[in-house]
């Protein structure tokens, strides 16, 4: 295979940067030209979903938030390789079957030693 | 393959020990699972096999690298027994060493770049964790911080150039893009050699050459002892064996384009480090920036590939990893007595240990090339393969720069063999605690008497 370039093959890109960064420029001018300004104490305050904010954002917290929230991201992102799994469940067969058995379990061990050396405890 | 299924399930194993209450058998258990794997390694011996579609390719080449690792890996922890059993996390300690070993095997083995990439990050992110495993001390901190953010930094170099000569050959088979290269030899486009600069870049950030090795000093002198000689030693080797591996066996057809690259980037390494290391008072830095300086000597392999040099570069890795376990350990055990890391700290060594001054010498001769000890054998390699390559001013730097060495691993040597400084200066608690200084000076001489058994392998 040859694979001959030129650069006219580049331009749905340039569009797409055109695109993207025309986008970003029309949004945040075009809104402070078109809006009303009304300034008000509630309207200059940090949104925060909708509920009062509390204080700055850089204050300590809990080194346990910190743990539980990456030992969820980490279960959280196993899941994502079952999905191709499962939609070639029929073609990988038997030897696809064993091999994410084999994953799971491993992904078990990890959950089983993560449960008894207390990562989860939460006193 | 079946060395990295049983370095992982023994370093898996280690990780539990802890959890079921096995403490006591984990050291057992560690050295057991790398005898195996040992063993398994041995066996593969003039196989040529593939597997995992063609991801891992056991051939001697990975066959020979693999065992040294492993081997080493060895020594390394029938020295380090203590060190790990007075932490708290000491189980976790010793299955983040075997996984950065598997790591380390995988990027010995590999046939795919995916492979690679995957045995660096294995090797890399253990070693992160490792350097600051000393957690009170702030220098550990550092160095963990500062490897962890460069290395990233370097793995990112990497990865975007795997990309690219995906971009370019459309494979990431080491065969199919050789084979490519080979076909379109001269019109290949300007972002397939932008991607072997930007591998090189990102492997060479590994093996500290110059101009990527700021990094090094801080984090070699940083890191615990311990883990300071498991990079040199283990992951140096790693890094190297797959650099070799991937230059020769994958972008062999272009090695016009690459050669001088490995040639200015190893005269200048060699020269630097070599001078940087003559002003430092500690120990611990003086061969953090030598190992910067044997790294511009094995690059040297690279800047005249063909030849010998496959087999020059394994014997002077082989050399270099073997005295550097030696001259640590005593090291290690100095900075446990007296708490100090500097060159006089060894003074009296000679006084307390006869036996022990003579090895530290043999391993001090042999980092310094000098026979009759290991050393010398892997330079006087190294040097004829550079010389059959037609690079004659690279040899004359590198003899020059070695001159420059013997300088400064002569004043350990001298330092060892003067009166005691300080009074209490007992060097080791049990006579057992310089094993792998005897084992590593006795290993030395032996492969610098008899230098072909082993250089004849490869």
């Amino acid at each position: 295979m040859v694979f001959l370039s030129i650069p006219a093959d580049y331009i749905p890109i340039a569009i797409m940067f055109v695109v993207a960064i025309g986008f970003v420029v029309t949004t945040i001018f075009v809104t402070h030209l078109l809006g009303p300004k009304r300034k008000s104490e509630i309207k200059l305050d940090t949104f925060e979903c909708g509920i009062e904010s509390q204080s700055n954002a850089r204050l300590p917290f809990s080194i346990k938030y910190f743990l539980i929230a990456i030992l969820f991201v980490l279960f959280d992102v196993e899941v994502i390789f079952m999905y191709p799994w499962a939609v070639n469940f029929l073609k990988l067969g038997l030897t696809g079957f064993i091999e994410m058995l084999l994953f799971v379990s491993l992904l078990m061990v990890g959950f089983i030693y993560i449960i008894r050396k207390g990562a989860l405890k939460w006193e | 393959m079946n060395t990295i299924v049983i370095l992982s399930v023994t370093g898996i194993a280690a990780m539990m020990s802890d959890v079921f209450k096995l403490k006591k058998a984990l050291f057992g258990l560690s050295l057991l699972g790398l005898l195996i794997a040992l063993v398994f390694s041995v066996y593969d011996w003039g196989q040529y096999a593939t597997y995992f579609n063609q991801m891992v390719l056991t051939d001697n080449y990975a066959v020979v690298f693999t065992t040294m690792l492993i081997g080493i890996t060895f020594l390394w922890f029938l020295m380090s027994k203590d060190f790990f059993s007075s932490h708290s996390s000491a189980s976790e300690h010793y299955a983040l060493i075997l996984f950065s070993l598997t790591g380390g095997v995988m990027m010995t083995n590999f046939s795919d770049l995916t492979i690679l990439f995957l045995g660096l990050e294995i090797l890399s992110i253990a070693l992160y964790i490792l350097a600051g495993s000393d957690k009170g001390n702030l220098f550990s901190n550092e160095a963990s911080l500062k490897y962890f953010m460069i290395g990233s930094f370097a793995t990112g170099f990497l990865l975007f150039g795997i990309a690219l000569i995906y971009g370019a050959t459309s494979s990431f088979n080491l065969q199919e893009i050789s084979a490519y290269v080979q076909q379109h030899n001269g019109s290949l486009p300007m972002y397939f050699y932008a991607g072997i600069l930007m591998i090189l870049t990102g492997l060479t950030f590994k093996v500290s050459a110059v101009p990527f090795h700021f990094w090094a000093p801080d984090v070699y002198d940083g890191s615990p002892t311990l883990v300071t000689t498991y990079m040199l030693s283990v992951v140096k080797m790693a890094a190297f064996a797959a650099l070799y591996r991937l230059f020769i066996y994958c972008f062999a057809p272009v090695y016009e384009f690459w050669i001088p690259v490995f040639a200015i980037m190893s005269a200048v390494t060699m020269l630097l480090g070599n001078i940087t290391a003559v002003y430092q008072k500690s120990l611990k830095r003086m061969l953090a920036y030598s190992s910067i300086a044997h790294a511009g000597y094995m690059l040297m392999a690279l800047a005249s590939p063909g030849g010998t040099s496959r087999s020059a570069l394994m014997f002077y890795l082989l050399a270099y990893a073997i005295s550097t376990l030696g001259v640590f350990n005593v090291l290690y055990q100095v900075h446990k007595v007296t708490g100090r890391e500097e060159i006089k700290s060894v003074k009296g060594l000679f006084r307390k240990n006869p036996f022990a001054a003579i090895m530290l010498t043999l391993c001090m001769l042999s980092m310094a090339g000098i026979p009759p000890v290991a050393g010398f054998f892997g330079k006087y390699y190294m040097f004829v393969s550079t010389l059959n390559g037609g690079l004659t001013w690279l040899v004359l730097i590198a003899v020059l720069s070695s001159l420059i060495g013997v300088y400064f691993y002569f004043k350990v040597i001298i330092a060892a063999f003067q009166e005691p400084e300080l009074e209490n200066t007992a060097y080791y608690r049990q006579p057992s605690d310089l094993t792998v200084l005897y084992i590593c000076g006795i290993l030395s001489l032996l492969l610098g008497i008899l230098p072909q058994f082993v250089a004849g392998l490869l």
